[in-house]
């Protein structure tokens, strides 16, 4: 049961007209690479590879969260099918917890095959810093998911919060001076990525920037164990007021 | 009628609200998100809503495994039940092309798959036509002949006195009845029955019974085609009228009692 709910999950959010939006967005990392090209002739790869991931890659990962997460329960609530997933002999928590690793998946994997079409078009790249960068897609896909499933389990129209906070907060906070960017999930993605910095004095306007706004870094270790302890959180107060509360169809609540 | 409270005590039965004041118990177990209670129970709900993208068949199959079976068992059942329903040659159509007859009967299919002990129908036969709802009582008929418990719920009072003769009468949230319909027609003994003579000769079988010592009021029909009398002993009525026929050679098309439909009865304990 537990699989069926997962792989349906995964079905759902792989249906063409779902998925070929995401595929388009991904496989537009082959202009972006061309386009930095022509941009920036002297750049090297890995250079090219991490700017574009930073500002391209890891901005789709928290909007492809953002919509695919409210496929889990607000979606179903919307639509009002809820009801035929309430009134099956299935725990709560467990239609929760597995339809959310669906969505997760589906998340990673838009935003892998966009690392990946980066990867390919900034040819030379270290197979290390991809690495690193997929293991990030997959914490972060895991903890925007489980984050806005929560969200999306409180309000209506989570979809506009958590889209918000997608590209303002996790845009802003962590170049803004002091602690907040603790309190983004992007600011622990970049310890775990670990991208070498390229900033050598006031060539560009991104390095200007990063030198008047400072720069965060975050050690590995307190990356993967911030994100560990936010995702089970999520997930767990998620499975709790899944199972607590009602969902209904919301014109008939 | 609207706003009775059905749906919201068909809700507190499948679990999917809690009561905010009392108890509810279904099998003996509080029902809200409980698997136990939902092994044991169908649920059709009013709502017309349906991944609207997937087949008959897929969506069935598809709550064959969320009820716990594997592939081959949830397969079996989904094609045994969509022949109960009357869909297994439609069911590969996609369910937005379907007519509305279909798609109730692919949510009764759903909430039949499991084979539970009771169904609960919230407004089946809600946008079908006469032919659709001679079906789905028929199909309806079937499943409690196979010894199941069916509960409806409809404010089409009629409708409900051609699937079941047990009854519970809401209103405004509060039980007004229970029982089967002369059960609760008994409820209703203190006021007058009224009993309908189609004739076309009104006025002289007006003249012959109005003398009766039981018959408390007359009226007649616009059309002078029937008179209607109301009376506490309709069985004494009744059996005064073949004389009439007998004695007096009146032409007798028909005798009804309009009272004797739910609607009636209905009408009267709100009123009450």
């Amino acid at each position: 049961m537990e699989t069926y709910i997962y792989s349906s999950m995964v079905r759902e959010l792989m249906r063409f007209r779902r998925i070929f939006a995401w595929l388009l967005v991904a496989l537009a990392g082959f202009g972006m690479a061309a386009l930095y090209r022509s941009l920036i002739a002297n750049g090297s790869p890995t250079e090219a590879y991490v700017l574009l991931s930073d500002t391209f890659a890891f901005r789709i990962l928290p909007l492809a969260a953002a919509i695919l997460s409210t496929a889990v329960v607000a979606q179903e609530v919307e639509q009002k099918t809820i009801v035929y997933l309430l009134t099956r002999p299935i725990p709560r928590w467990k239609l929760i917890l597995f339809r959310t690793l669906g969505a997760t998946t589906i998340t990673f994997a838009i935003t892998a095959i966009t690392l990946l079409v980066l990867a390919v078009s900034t040819t030379g790249l270290s197979s290390a810093i991809l690495l690193r960068d997929l293991i990030a897609a997959a914490v972060g896909a895991a903890a925007y998911v489980s984050l806005f499933v929560f969200v999306s389990l409180l309000i209506n129209k989570s979809m506009i919060v958590c889209i918000i906070f997608a590209f303002v907060w996790e845009s802003t906070a962590p170049v803004i001076p002091g602690d907040l960017y603790r309190l983004t999930i992007t600011g622990y993605l970049n310890g775990i990525s670990q991208h070498p910095s390229f900033g050598t004095g006031n060539q560009n306007l991104m390095d200007a920037l990063t030198k008047v706004l400072g720069t965060h870094e975050v050690a590995a270790w307190i990356s993967y164990l911030s994100m560990g302890i936010l995702i089970a959180a999520c997930l767990a107060i998620s499975c709790a007021w899944f199972s607590r509360f009602e969902y209904m169809a919301r014109e008939d609540a | 009628m609207n706003g009775a409270g059905k749906t919201t005590m068909i809700r507190l039965l499948t679990g999917q609200i809690r009561e905010t004041t009392g108890n509810v118990r279904v099998f003996g177990e509080e029902p809200f998100a409980n698997p136990n209670v939902y092994r044991r129970l169908g649920y059709c709900p009013e709502i017309d809503n349906f991944y609207e993208h997937q087949t008959g068949r897929q969506f069935v199959y598809g709550m064959a495994r969320l009820s716990g079976y594997q592939r081959s068992e949830a397969t079996q059942r989904t094609e045994s039940v969509l022949q109960h329903v009357g869909m297994a040659e439609r069911a590969s159509k996609k369910i937005a092309g379907y007519s509305k007859g279909m798609r109730q009967r692919i949510k009764l299919a759903q909430a039949m798959l499991h084979d539970p002990e009771v169904i609960i129908l919230d407004e089946p036969l809600n946008g079908l036509d006469p032919v659709g709802r001679r079906e789905f009582i028929d199909v309806l008929k079937a499943f409690a002949a196979q010894g199941k418990t069916i509960i409806v719920s409809s404010h089409i009072l009629f409708e409900v006195e051609q699937m079941t003769q047990s009854i519970l009468l809401l209103n405004r949230g509060r039980l007004l009845a229970t029982g089967d319909l002369s059960v609760i027609r008994s409820l209703i003994e203190k006021y007058p029955h009224r009993i309908r003579i189609d004739t076309p000769e009104p006025r002289a079988v007006a003249q012959r019974l109005v003398g009766l010592p039981y018959v408390l009021n007359v009226q007649f029909d616009v059309r002078g085609k029937s008179v209607e009398f109301q009376t506490k002993q309709p069985n004494d009525f009744y059996d005064a009228i073949p004389a009439l026929i007998l004695d007096d050679q009146l032409l007798i098309e028909s005798v009804s009692s309009p009272d004797n439909n739910l609607e009636s009865i209905f009408r009267y304990l709100v009123a009450s």
